[in-house]
Formats: structure tokens, sequence, C-alpha cells
């Protein structure tokens, strides 16, 4: 273990929320440790390109303005640690006596790994592309919607020529409007629901949702966009398979006209996004199956207290929301921590927080609104009976319907850990992030429960696989 | 659980492989079992182990001086028993369970460890066990892969490692098949002893059955079973070990022995899926229940400097390790008895209760679960199982009050 630096506040996430807790933290006067495993502040929606490389229209539509002011003024801020390319492997108690976490934290570019202890730590993980196995998924070529996003933003720009985009959610249309203005050729926008039915979605709450106007008019602007370059957007348009040699070559889609094949080079799925709460897991903080796509959100306060002392949440770990409620939240965490810490007058506090929690309370409708809008559940398409589900350890449907019947048999409260230990789905590389989803979702199909009912993967050290001599490279270990 | 199960011929409460194992030589043998497990079988420490197939003498036996050594090498003989038993296991349950049985080393790296092999090597011989020192160069021929700064090795044929994930489950099964009755998600929370002598369970979490009468009681429930035992007033010598385990990345088969350390904690394989597992006892840590004391339903959590110091011994004698990915580290609660030896058969205070519990269990469970069940039904202890009863601690059970 390398030396070990002590906080008051350890912050994990370096995107809209964990710098709004930063902001409050810092402000509070309490010594603040910022850690990002990117190379620089700005989180998700605000992923900068790397230093010295320029793209052109970097995240200038008007929906990011609020978090780019927000980058803005912590980049400023000088009383404070941001450790950048440092990633989080776990969080675990902190000294015996005093209390705390202690993290253990690998710098990427150096390696090692190290230690940081905090009195107090916030979880601002953000979020990640909820992944979806149908036939065809493994093929390269078939990636996320948040990959193509990166590379867009990275020196790669364009990752092939023809990219078609199909899910449930209206980021799709952010994302094509993204390739196109990096130069890209977007071969089709697929929503597997029908436009009625996000009308439906829409409908009921429209006075609620117009308070949060601003989003919808961009939507509905970048939808006009997209027709005038040409790019066609389907409704009611659902995958049924990526097709292709040794790389994609074509999707093939289900209409209420037929069959559709189209040719691409990327095929990029957007179904929602899941809670990025593995160190909140690991840690045993509650969590609980988020409605619509699910995934793990991290159970809280008002105040955004995880359900253990000490422990806070912000932004996306706590349910997805969007960047200006994650904002929010990493503020209301950061002014709760600081009350909590003695650092912030009660008073004042209650105030800043009662003001932050009403701005959420306006935000809401439009936040059930999409989630109901963008709801991939009824949309899901399905795998083959041999299509990986585990693409780390090779894992087929069959494989994993086989563990499931034999757990089922004599037990019908089984989880996700079970059905790991019978067939390895879950034992890879990406530490389950990639199937534990579909893996819940079979369970509960099978045996008659929400998914909700299903427990998932036991969440365990480190968030990240990293190279034994990595951890070694501290001082003598104990015997 | 099904009509009829409240009043089986014998109540097991615990889904591990001892109470899985134990319901199936009992239903083949035409007792009418029901099996109660909390949560689901395997969840214990039956499904969290190394997988480790020691036979040789434990590294934790050689800890406390040699008399105590001593002592402790009468495990040997059940080790011999429990070589044949697995040698069997497939064949008797019909079914593959990932047995890999290519040897075992156990590595010294100084002089002085060497000494401490070569006097556990000639115990080990002189009951029967035919383990062989390897020098040097006779363990970096074997198994090149090795640091070669080891000074040596016992080497035995029969070690080996096998896959807890699915061995109790595959007993679960068949146990099934013979009749037996399996509720999962049931918990004992309660047991008296009837003045007839019979026992009268409570079960939680079974719709609408949660009273059981059976004559006999198997404790087959891990670390709990001091606890379950403590129901009716009687005092078990176990306590619970927190420990801890690695698992690598997969990478290409290099290894295909078990190995482990003479003066380190350590137990070290590459599984069929070419993962390396990594432990040997390193112990984790309980954590806290709100009233300050230990939390023993709960998975231990990491210490930092034992996972370090874990993989550091594993990374010392195979250096390759070193550039392998660590995947997971995850925590599991054993059980040891007071004299490290199991603890198996009737408790004589408690006519009709018996317990199975305390030890390496997996590598011993399979044996013990058939002699067990050969006590259970001859009415009498099984020869070989003389050492294990659990009346050599009859004292702590002078002051119990039973109908
Ligand atoms: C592909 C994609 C596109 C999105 N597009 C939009 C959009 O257009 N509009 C919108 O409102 N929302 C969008 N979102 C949702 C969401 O990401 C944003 O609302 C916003 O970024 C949330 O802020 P956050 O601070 O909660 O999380 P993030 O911005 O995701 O920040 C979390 C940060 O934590 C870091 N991190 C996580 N785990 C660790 C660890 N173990 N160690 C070190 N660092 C760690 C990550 O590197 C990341 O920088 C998108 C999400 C994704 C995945
Ligand atoms: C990390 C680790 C590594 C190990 N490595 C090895 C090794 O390499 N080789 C080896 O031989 N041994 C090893 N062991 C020891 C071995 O795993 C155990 O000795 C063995 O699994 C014990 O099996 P069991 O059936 O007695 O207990 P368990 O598997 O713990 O089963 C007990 C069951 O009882 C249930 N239960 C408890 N209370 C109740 C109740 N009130 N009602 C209903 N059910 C209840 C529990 O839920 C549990 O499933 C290791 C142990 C650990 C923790």
């Amino acid at each position: 273990m390398n030396a070990s630096m002590s906080y008051d506040v350890a912050i994990v996430g370096g995107g809209p929320a964990g710098m709004a807790a930063a902001e409050r933290t810092i402000g509070a006067g309490l010594s603040t440790c910022l850690i990002d495993e990117q190379p620089r502040l700005g989180g998700q929606i605000l992923r900068q390109p790397p230093p010295g490389f320029a793209v052109t229209g970097w995240q200038s539509g008007r929906l990011y303005r609020a978090a780019r002011a927000l980058l803005a003024r912590v980049e400023r801020l000088d009383a404070f640690d941001f450790r950048a390319g440092h990633a989080v492997l776990g969080v675990g108690a902190g000294h015996a006596e005093e209390g705390g976490f202690a993290l253990s934290v690998q710098p990427l570019a150096t390696g090692g790994v190290e230690r940081i202890d905090a009195r107090r730590v916030i979880v601002a993980g953000g979020c990640y592309d909820m992944p979806v196995a149908f036939p065809g998924w493994t093929l390269p070529g078939v990636m996320s919607a948040g990959a193509v996003q990166t590379l867009l933003k990275s020196p790669q720009v364009l990752p092939g020529g023809r990219i078609a985009l199909f899910g449930t959610h209206p980021l799709m249309i952010v994302l094509a409007e993204q390739i196109l203005a990096a130069g890209g050729e977007v071969a089709g926008v697929h929503f597997a629901q029908p436009r009625r039915a996000m009308l439906a979605a829409l409908g009921p709450r429209l006075p609620g949702v117009l308070r949060a106007w601003r989003p919808l008019l961009e939507g509905a602007r970048g939808l006009a966009n997209l027709r005038q370059a040409g790019v066609p957007v389907h409704f009611g348009s659902a995958i049924v398979r990526a097709e292709g040699g040794d790389a994609l070559e074509a999707i093939t889609l289900l209409r209420a006209g037929g069959r559709e094949r189209v040719a691409c080079d990327v095929a990029a799925m957007c179904y929602g996004f899941l809670p990025q709460s593995d160190l909140v897991r690991q840690v045993g903080a509650a969590v609980r199956w988020a409605p619509g796509p699910g995934g793990w959100e991290t159970l809280c306060d008002e105040g955004m207290r995880s359900s253990l002392p000490g422990l806070y949440v912000a932004g996306e770990t706590a349910g997805v929301a969007g960047s200006d409620v994650a904002m929010l939240r990493g503020a209301l965490a950061g002014v709760t921590l600081a009350c909590d810490a003695g650092a912030l007058d009660e008073v004042e506090g209650a105030r800043v927080a009662a003001a932050l929690r009403a701005r959420i309370a306006r935000l809401a409708p439009f936040t059930a609104m999409l989630r109901e809008l963008a709801d991939p559940q009824a949309y899901l398409p399905e795998p083959e009976l041999e299509t990986l589900v585990c693409r780390c350890e090779d894992v087929s449907a069959r494989a994993l319907d086989a563990a499931i019947a034999a757990c089922a048999e004599g037990d019908d409260g089984f989880g996700a850990s079970a059905v790991k230990l019978r067939c390895r789905a879950g034992m890879g590389l990406c530490q389950g992030r990639s199937c534990e989803h579909a893996v819940i979702r079979r369970i509960a199909r099978a045996s008659g429960r929400e998914a909700a009912q299903v427990a998932g993967f036991t969440a365990r050290f480190p968030a990240r696989a990293v190279p034994i001599a990595e951890l070694l490279e501290r001082d003598a270990p104990a015997r | 659980m099904t009509p009829g199960s409240s009043h089986p011929d014998i109540l097991i409460v615990g889904g591990g492989l001892l109470g899985c194992a134990s319901a199936w030589h009992l239903a083949r043998r035409g007792l009418r079992v029901a099996l109660v497990e909390q949560s689901q079988v395997n969840a214990g420490a039956s499904g969290q182990n190394a997988g480790s197939l020691h036979f040789q003498i434990e590294r934790r036996f050689l800890e406390q001086g040699e008399e105590a050594a001593s002592d402790a090498a009468r495990i040997v003989s059940l080790n011999r028993l429990a070589i044949a038993e697995w040698q069997g296991l497939e064949d008797m349950l019909g079914r593959g369970l990932d047995i890999a049985m290519h040897g075992g080393l156990m590595v010294a790296e100084t002089e002085a460890e060497m000494a401490l092999l070569a006097f556990k090597v000639a115990r080990e011989n002189a009951l029967g066990l035919p383990t062989r020192l390897l020098d040097a160069d006779e363990l970096r021929a074997r198994a090149p892969c090795l640091s070669p700064h080891l000074a040596g090795a016992a080497w035995l044929a029969e070690e080996g490692h096998a896959n807890p994930r699915i061995l109790a489950g595959a007993f679960a099964q068949q146990a099934a098949r013979e009749g037996a009755v399996i509720a999962c998600g049931a918990r004992l929370t309660g047991l008296a002893m009837q003045a007839d002598g019979q026992y009268r369970a409570t079960i939680e979490g079974l719709d609408g059955l949660g009273e059981v009468t059976t004559p006999r009681v198997l404790l087959a429930s891990g670390h709990w079973s001091a606890r379950l035992a403590g129901l009716l007033g009687l005092n078990l010598p176990l306590y619970p070990v927190p420990l801890m385990m690695n698992v690598t990345e997969r990478g290409e088969q290099v290894l295909p022995f078990l190995v482990q350390h003479v003066g380190q904690r350590l137990s070290m394989k590459q599984s069929e899926d070419g993962n390396f597992l990594i432990g040997g006892g390193w112990p984790s840590r309980f954590r806290r229940r709100a009233d300050g004391l230990p939390d023993l339903d709960r998975p231990g959590e990491i210490v930092e400097a034992n996972l370090l110091g874990n993989l550091a011994v594993a990374a010392r004698v195979m250096p390759g390790l070193a550039a392998r990915s660590l995947l997971r580290s995850w925590t599991g609660t054993t059980c040891i008895s007071a004299d490290q030896l199991p603890l198996v058969g009737e408790v004589g205070k408690a006519p009709g209760l018996f317990v199975a519990a305390g030890g390496s269990l997996f590598t011993l469970g399979p044996v013990l679960a058939r002699l067990l069940a050969q006590t259970i039904v001859d009415g009498r202890p099984a020869d070989e199982l003389a050492l294990f009863l659990p009346d050599r601690f009859a004292h702590l059970n002078a002051f119990a009050v039973l109908p």
C-alpha cells in the first residue's frame, strides 16, 4: 500500500453529480478528493476530448449548458485534489478506531494501487448503456450508443461508414445528430416502440412536462434535422438479428410492413441506462431494481444518504434521471454531507437543501415521462438458444436456461448468483456488467417473478480486474 | 414441504455439502428425510470454498508445535478414506464433478520448512499415507511453473481439487430422486425435545407447515450448528472462521496440481476453465451489528493486508501469477472445532440429535456423510468415526437439562 492520504470527503466520479457535490463540500471548507478513471472532468455527457484534440461542435447543444458552466466553475477551483485517470477498485471500512472508509484506487497510467482514506464518501459513478443480447450481438461492429459516442469524441472520430441506431431511447436522436455533425452517415434510426406508444406516454403528463420544455423542443428539432438530412427515422421497427461474417454487415428489423434488412458497418443499441452501483453494492449499501429499464439504483433518503452511515450517493447511481437532476442531486449530497460533518450551519443547509429538492421536484414529471416513453421492457429483442448471453465466459442462452432450470428444482427464491455458480455467466472480466441484466430477466421470466424480486450477482472487490503485480507494488504485506 | 414430511424419520438442518450428502445416503437407505435450508442449496461454505482436496496433514495442524501435530495426525486415517471416496464419487453420483486428482505439492521455501515437511512426511508414512519428499530439482522437474527458489515439497499423487459449485447440488438432486424432501428458504427457528424423546422443530418460511415432529435431527448447519444446538441448551465446541478467496482471469493450463505451503497460508490451483484460485486460510473480518457484536450471518469483509499477503505468497511461489489479473475476491465463513478435528455423530446428552461440522469438510464431507448415515441407520457409531464423535467434549454439556 502506497502512502495513504486522508480526506474529509472522497467523491467517486467527476461527472455532473460528482462535480456539483465537490463544489459544495469544497465550499464548506471540507478537504475533498475527487476521483475519476477518465483523464478529464465532465463525466459521460461532457466527456471531453483529450487535451489538445480539437473536435468541432463538441457538446455545443443548449442541453448541456448548465453542465458546461459547472465544469468551468469546478475547473477554476484549486482547493481540492482531482485524481484523474484513477479507477476506484473498492470501498471498504476505514481504520478500526477512526471509522470512515478506505478506497483502493488504481492510477491507470503508472500502475500500482493506492489507498485513500476518507471520513465520508459520495459515490457518483453515473450510469452505463443497458446491454442486450440478441442473435449476432457479439459481432464486431455491434456496440452500445455510449461506445459510439465515446469514439466520436476521441481521435478515432468515426468507427465506421454507415451507422444504424436501434432501441427505445430518444438519445438516439441526439446521437444521430452527433454522428452527422462528425461527418458520418446514419443508416437509420429505429425505435422499437410504435409512435403512438410514445405519444401515449407523453400525453397525460404534458402540463407537468412542459415546465421542462427545453429537452422536448430539442428532441423535436433533432427529429426535424434528421428528416432534413435524409436520415430515415422509423417507429415500431424492432431489431431481430445482426448479420455478418467476421464483422457486421447488416441488421434485420421487423416492422408492421414486414422484415427489412439494413446494410451497415456499425449498429448501436440504445435501450436506456443502468445505474453504476458496483461500489455501493460492494460495500453493502441497500439498492433496489429500478423501474423501467431496471438495474440497481441505490436507496437513499431525501438528503442522498445511503443505508450506510457516512456513504452518500449522487447522480445516476441513485437512479437514472438525466444530467440536470444528476447535478442537483450532487449538490444536495454535498450540502447534506457538509451539514452532517458540521461544516455547514444546519439552518442554512436545510434552506439550500429545500431549494434543491424543489428544483428536483419540478423536473420529476419530465423524468417520469422520459422513463415511460423510453421503457424498453416490452421491446427487447430475444436471444436464440445458441446466442451467447455472457460473452466473457461463452455462456449461451441454452446453457443459462439449463442452469436456471437446475436452480429451480426445489427452490423458487434463487437469485443470479446461484445461476452464476452453475453456468459461469457473470464470472468473467466484465464482472457481470454485461450479462447481469439479461440473467435476472431470464430468471424472472422462468420463475414467474418480477425482476425486482430476483437478487443480482454479489458485487465483489475489485470493481475492475487488476493485475496482481500492480496490487503487490506496495510495501511488505502482512504475514 | 409435502404432506407427510411433517413427521420425517430425520430432519436435516442445512443444505450444504454435509446436509445434502447425508440426505442422499439416508434416503437411499430408506429413511424419510426432510432437509431444510434457510437460503439455497450450497449457499454457505460449501459453495464458497477453495475446492482443495488436501489429504496431507494441513498446515493449521502443524502451527501449534510437534505434540499437537502428532495428535492431529490422527486425521490421516480419515484422509485415506476420503481419497477412496473421491475416487468413486463420480460413479456413485453418475455424473461428472470436475474432479481433478493429479497430485498435490506442499512446498517449502527454507531449510527449516523442509525439516518440518520431513517430520510431517514421516508421520504420514507411518500412518499409511504415501507422501514423498521432493528436493528442489525434483520439484522443478515436476512443476516448472513454480519458483526456482523453492527448497522442495511434499508430494501426494492423490491430491487435487474439485468444483465446489456443483457438488452439494449434485447430492441434493440425487437425494430428491430417492424421495428426500428438500425445502429451501426454510429456516429452523425453534427446537425442543418432547417428553417422549421426539424433537419438535419450528420452521419459518414454509407455507402453512411450520412444525415438524421427528425422532432425529441432524445439525449440518456449518458454523450455525453451535447456535442451533443452543436452542436445546446444548454446547458444541465449534467456532466460526471468516476467510477469503481470490480468483484470477483465465489463462492457459500450466498447473495441474494443488499447491500448498508448509510455512505460509496458501492453497492454489488452476480450475478446468483456466482461472487460478488462490486462498489458503487468510482471514476476512466479520462486519459489526448495530450492537457492536460481530455479524455472523453476513459474509466477512476483506482485510486488505490479508488480501495482499495472500497474493504475495502465491506470486512468490508461482512468479507467473503476477502478470495475471485479479478478477474477484470473496469471503465465506467456515467452522472449526476446539481440537481442530471434525465433530461428527450423535450428541450423547440428546439421543437422536446428530451433528456434522468442523474442519475442511469439502475434502472430508463425502466420506463423513456416508459414515454418519451408516451410524444413524445402524444405531451405533461407525468404527471409523471413533476419533470424531461429539462426546469427546461431553463435559461441555454436563449441566444441560433436557426432558
Ligand atoms: C452513452 C450515454 C449518453 C448519455 N447522454 C445523455 C444526454 O445526452 N443527456 C442527459 O441528460 N443524460 C445523458 N446520459 C445520462 C447521464 O450520463 C447524464 O445524465 C450525466 O452524465 C449523469 O451525471 P453523473 O455525474 O451521474 O454521471 P457521469 O457523468 O456518468 O459521471 C460518472 C463518472 O464516474 C466515473 N466513475 C464511475 N465509476 C468509477 C470508478 N470505479 N472509479 C473511478 N471513476 C469512476 C466515470 O468515469 C464518470 O466520469 C447519457 C449516458 C450515457 C451512458
Ligand atoms: C473460503 C473458504 C475456503 C475453504 N476451502 C476449503 C478447501 O479448499 N477444502 C476443504 O476441504 N474445505 C474448505 N473449506 C471448508 C468447507 O467449505 C466447509 O468445511 C464445508 O463446506 C462445510 O459444509 P457444511 O455443509 O457443513 O456447511 P455449509 O456449507 O456452511 O452449510 C450449512 C448450511 O446450513 C444452513 N443453515 C444454517 N442455519 C440454518 C437454519 N437455522 N435453518 C436452515 N438452514 C440453516 C446455511 O444456510 C448453510 O447453507 C473452506 C471454507 C471457506 C469458507
